[in-house]
């Protein structure tokens, strides 16, 4: 699974994305360093809050005021997203990389029919008559599921499932080499979940993209992706393959999130919480950022609590393509 | 569809009440109107034509008829059409003397309602779009202290400057007084001309209240979402600006539209005043000074119809712009 | 279950808000509700109270401001231009026109005043009721306002006051006050629509408080910023309205008003003759009064809506250059 050989496709390289108030700044993304290699699926798990979202409008660089990056690169096959300039950027964005939005519902112009809203996607990034650009919408649609003739639809005449399609349907368009999935399926109930999930993952097997699947819901990434990153507080604490991940999650906190979740198959198991709620970020816990929450901050270890509360850990590699940043799993 | 209807029947009984109210007003006002109107006729007048006492006691009250009977015979002559005789034309029909001044009023406003809302959108949608850029901070403020003056005070202004000093546009009135008014291009040319002024001002009086209005919407259409995924999607920008967010925001305005329709029917009475446009509103207000009351009566009902189908129109082009209106 | 070592105990979720409320304010303004004071710190909203205020005072002190007797006549000193002996100048009848302006104060002002409380008055009962009773009670004074604001404003009161024997000030302020409501009715009774469904008047409810307690005491006092921004607007409107029946001769032509003053400009066709001054002064003060209370409206209306608060200004970090620049403040 590893992607060392091949030039990664997206390389996030000490992200930093702050929030810049009338008279202070919130730091939202912290030294954040990722990559994803081509066809992989890389999934993103972390409490609401945690700078997620964040990270992935930083990397479509659609970030309004106040909201900018403040440091690092991010490298979308060798080239810099951030130094790009504005009209760079707009040929790169949906042609490359897409972006699945959170919510459906209101992702799309009520005034529009679905169909032009596909063709306004096409002419903007190609020369192609009105004519070809609706047949190719139609194509899309059937891809997702959904009857062609729903291309003179308006949003408002379709269901929350299939306007999420729709959606889906629109990032795969200009067939990018990367899709951004920004809980794309929060939204919807358990059942559609599932289809449409399965149906991405034919799609990929078809059309090779790549996906960086942002969620909380750390069983669904278990079940779909090929390696996980856990975000917490701005801060990536943990990333691994999945199924190692499953198997052997070292940090506190994934231990946590991983019994916070009834799994989507298999038996029963007790769940239990993570006490305490997400730090401030205007104003962090000193050192480790999750230790007023960690069952393994105990004071006990003087040595060990002292380093917990004073300095920030580091991802290390503990084993292949496994990372923690953790003082209690580096161990004394 | 049924929306549309139901309009309708308001608008229908709108119009009822509006034709209630022109038979109620003079009977309320203390003192006796038609009496007092009479007076200011010359007795050779009244000898020419020996049902004219009748037909205004009818009107206006204090004739002999029962109050029931009299409004009856009052709605009778409305379906007619038969507004009675202008006192002030005399012996010209009340129906002749509109027929002759709406046309022009109809075009000013046609004109330039539509030409002020047009460019005060706009600019409402650009400002919006690039706060704090150079039409939000000088162009907004600009065309709200326009707009604060009454109408009537920037059309003085306005004759003054460009008509009087600086000699570019006519001064009063629609046409040159020498012409006859004919579907020849003299007579079109010199309309024209002297149509700029009055619609310049109206443009200007009436855009500021759009660009508020519309500004106001447009910052928070912005924060929808689909104008986040249309960026996203890589659209130009003037796309998502028009399109997306302008398509969307001009909703509330237009409906606006309508009801402002009613205050710009009020501020077309003052611009043909100063320029002494023989319109509908400049006929009003010679009437209103003249106590011709069947002319008074004839107009309010005449700007009442005007706006009420303003208002009919304004709700079609609704079913036809927002597909949400047209399911529910 | 506190966990060990919560030195900071954690606070709330975190507040990645991008929406931001003014938090410097120069001065503190102790003990006034929070929409007065926003509408005090807001430079627009100040400027247009300075100018309101200032004409009010110019109409509290017109005996002592008036140079002249703004009935005199004296032909002798016709249609002279502003000069030291009179500031604005003089009529085709030899008044001085200042005079007319200071005096003309109280009077507008007073209309203006008086309507606009009546109307609000007005719009505010009957919206408010409206909304609070719903049922047959709705739907009357629904349709009446409809009917009113269809059947056009200035026509209306153009022929009713061509009934009028007398046009005296309390005949005016009534027939505005009379047309003016329904525009404003609407919007307050949108309002207290929405305020009506919120839990504590429900929990008045249910606790059994009558009807007009709950009116008065709760919902009044929530809504009491937009009964503000109703007046200023009715307020402006009835002072143009006003005026311009007067322009148009219908209004108490005895009095000294700028409307008065306008109409035998106008009919005089000063400005025909190249007289500026007696339409410009007049006009610039109601247009002036105008701009007071449009400035004053426009700070209400950010105190209901805090996105049309001014964006804070932003760091300008290294790589904002390049984002979308619309300058466009979330």
């Amino acid at each position: 699974m590893s992607a060392v050989a091949t030039k990664p496709l997206l390389e996030l390289d000490q992200v930093s994305v702050d929030y810049v108030l009338a008279d202070r700044r919130v730091r939202a993304v912290d030294n954040v360093s990722l990559s994803i290699a081509q066809g992989e699926i890389l999934g993103l798990a972390g409490e609401s809050g945690c700078g997620k979202s964040t990270l992935a409008g930083a990397v479509l660089q659609i970030l309004k005021p106040p909201a900018e990056v403040s440091g690092g690169r991010i490298l979308f096959q060798g080239q810099d997203l951030v130094a790009m300039s504005r009209e760079q950027l707009r040929r790169v964005r949906w042609r490359h990389v897409s972006l699945v939005f959170q919510s459906a519902m209101n992702v799309l112009n009520p005034v529009m029919r679905v169909g032009d809203q596909f063709v306004d996607m096409f002419k903007a990034h190609d020369r192609i008559r009105k004519s070809d650009a609706l047949a190719r919408a139609g194509d899309l649609l059937e891809l997702v599921g959904i009857d062609r003739g729903r291309v003179r639809s308006y949003p408002h005449e379709l269901s929350g499932g299939m306007r999420q399609r729709v959606v889906i349907a629109m990032a795969l368009a200009l067939e990018p080499e990367l899709i951004v999935m920004d809980e794309p399926t929060t939204a919807l109930d358990v059942v559609v979940q599932r289809e449409i999930l399965q149906e991405l993952e034919v799609l990929k097997q078809r059309l090779g993209f790549a996906v960086l699947f942002i969620t909380h819901d750390l069983s669904l990434l278990v079940e779909f992706s090929d390696r996980i990153a856990i975000m917490y507080a701005g801060e990536i604490v943990e990333s691994a393959p999945s199924d190692v991940l499953f198997r052997h999650a070292r940090h506190p906190y994934t231990n946590g999130l991983m019994s916070s979740f009834p799994p989507l198959s298999g038996p029963i198991v007790p769940l239990t919480g993570i006490p305490g709620s997400p730090p401030d970020l205007a104003k962090p816990p000193s050192g480790c950022r999750f230790h007023p929450r960690c069952p393994q901050c105990t004071g006990i270890d003087s040595s060990l609590h002292r380093l917990q509360i004073s300095e920030r850990p580091v991802l290390r590699e503990i084993d292949a393509g496994h990372q923690v940043a953790c003082h209690w799993v580096e161990g004394p | 569809m049924r929306w549309l209807l139901r309009r309708c029947c308001f608008y229908v009984f709108a119009l009822w009440v509006a034709v209630t109210l022109n038979f109620l007003l003079p009977r309320l006002m203390p003192g006796d109107p038609a009496g007092g109107m009479l007076a200011r006729m010359s007795s050779a007048q009244i000898a020419s034509n020996p049902g004219i006492i009748e037909t205004y006691r009818r009107m206006l009250g204090g004739g002999d008829q029962s109050l029931l009977e009299a409004y009856f015979s009052y709605l009778g002559q409305i379906g007619r059409l038969d507004f009675g005789i202008s006192t002030s034309n005399y012996p010209t029909n009340v129906s002749e003397v509109i027929g002759r001044t709406l046309p022009y009023s109809i075009f000013l406003v046609g004109v330039a309602f539509i030409l002020a809302f047009v460019i005060g959108t706009t600019i409402g949608m650009v400002a919006a779009w690039r706060r704090g850029g150079t039409v939000d901070n000088v162009v907004v403020p600009t065309m709200l202290a326009l707009g604060a003056f009454p109408a009537f005070f920037t059309s003085l202004v306005a004759v003054y400057f460009f008509g009087l000093k600086l000699g570019w546009f006519p001064l009063q009135h629609a046409y040159d007084t020498e012409l006859t008014p004919g579907f020849n291009y003299a007579f079109l040319e010199s309309a024209f001309r002297h149509a700029q002024l009055p619609i310049i001002v109206i443009t200007l009086a009436f855009a500021g209240g759009w660009v508020l209005n519309m500004r106001t919407v447009m910052i928070n259409t912005i924060e929808e979402d689909y104008v986040a995924m249309a960026e996203a999607k890589g659209l130009p920008d003037r796309r998502v600006m028009t399109r997306y967010a302008g398509r969307n925001a001009i909703l509330p305005p237009l409906n606006g539209f309508a009801a402002q329709f009613a205050g710009a029917v009020g501020g077309l009475v003052f611009i043909e005043f100063v320029f002494s446009y023989p319109g509908a509103g400049f006929t009003l207000q010679q009437a209103a000074l003249g106590s011709d009351y069947p002319l008074t009566q004839g107009l309010l009902l005449v700007f009442a119809v005007c706006v009420i189908v303003a208002n009919f129109v304004m709700d079609l082009l609704n079913v036809v712009l927002d597909p949400r209106v047209r399911t529910a | 279950m506190q966990p060990i070592g919560a030195d900071e105990a954690a606070p709330s979720a975190v507040p990645l808000t991008v929406q931001q409320v003014p938090t410097a304010r120069r001065r503190r303004l102790p003990g006034l509700p929070l929409w007065l004071r926003l509408l005090l710190s807001n430079p627009k909203s100040r400027m247009g109270l300075m100018i309101v205020f200032g004409m009010f005072a110019v109409g509290v002190l017109a005996p002592w401001l008036a140079t002249h007797d703004p009935t005199a006549y004296s032909l002798l000193d016709a249609k002279q231009s502003p000069s030291w002996n009179h500031f604005f100048g003089t009529t085709d009848q030899g008044t001085d026109i200042w005079s007319q302006v200071v005096w003309g104060t109280r009077n507008s002002l007073f209309l203006g005043f008086a309507a606009a409380t009546l109307a609000t008055v007005l719009a505010a009962t009957l919206g408010i009721l409206a909304a609070y009773c719903g049922g047959w009670v709705d739907d009357l004074i629904n349709f009446a306002t409809n009917v009113f604001l269809v059947i056009p404003t200035i026509p209306l009161l153009i022929v009713t006051s061509s009934y009028l024997k007398s046009r005296g000030s309390l005949s005016m302020v009534l027939i505005l006050g009379l047309t003016l409501w329904a525009f404003e009715a609407r919007i307050l009774r949108a309002q207290a629509l929405t305020l009506r469904n919120r839990d504590f008047i429900l929990a008045a409810r249910v606790a059994g408080e009558p009807t007009w307690r709950i009116v008065v005491y709760e919902l009044m006092p929530n809504m009491i910023s937009r009964i503000a921004a109703a007046f200023v607007l009715v307020f402006y409107i009835s002072l143009l309205t006003a005026a311009g029946l007067q322009f148009l001769g219908l209004g108490d032509m005895n009095s000294q008003s700028w409307g008065v003053t306008l109409y035998w400009a106008q009919v005089n066709s000063a400005v025909l003759q190249g007289e500026w001054w007696p339409f410009l002064f007049p006009g610039v003060a109601l247009a002036l009064t105008v701009l007071g209370l449009v400035l004053i409206l426009a700070g209400l209306d950010e105190v209901s809506n805090p996105r049309l608060r001014k964006p804070p200004k932003q760091g300008r970090g290294m790589i904002s250059g390049l984002f979308l620049g619309h300058g466009r403040a979330k």
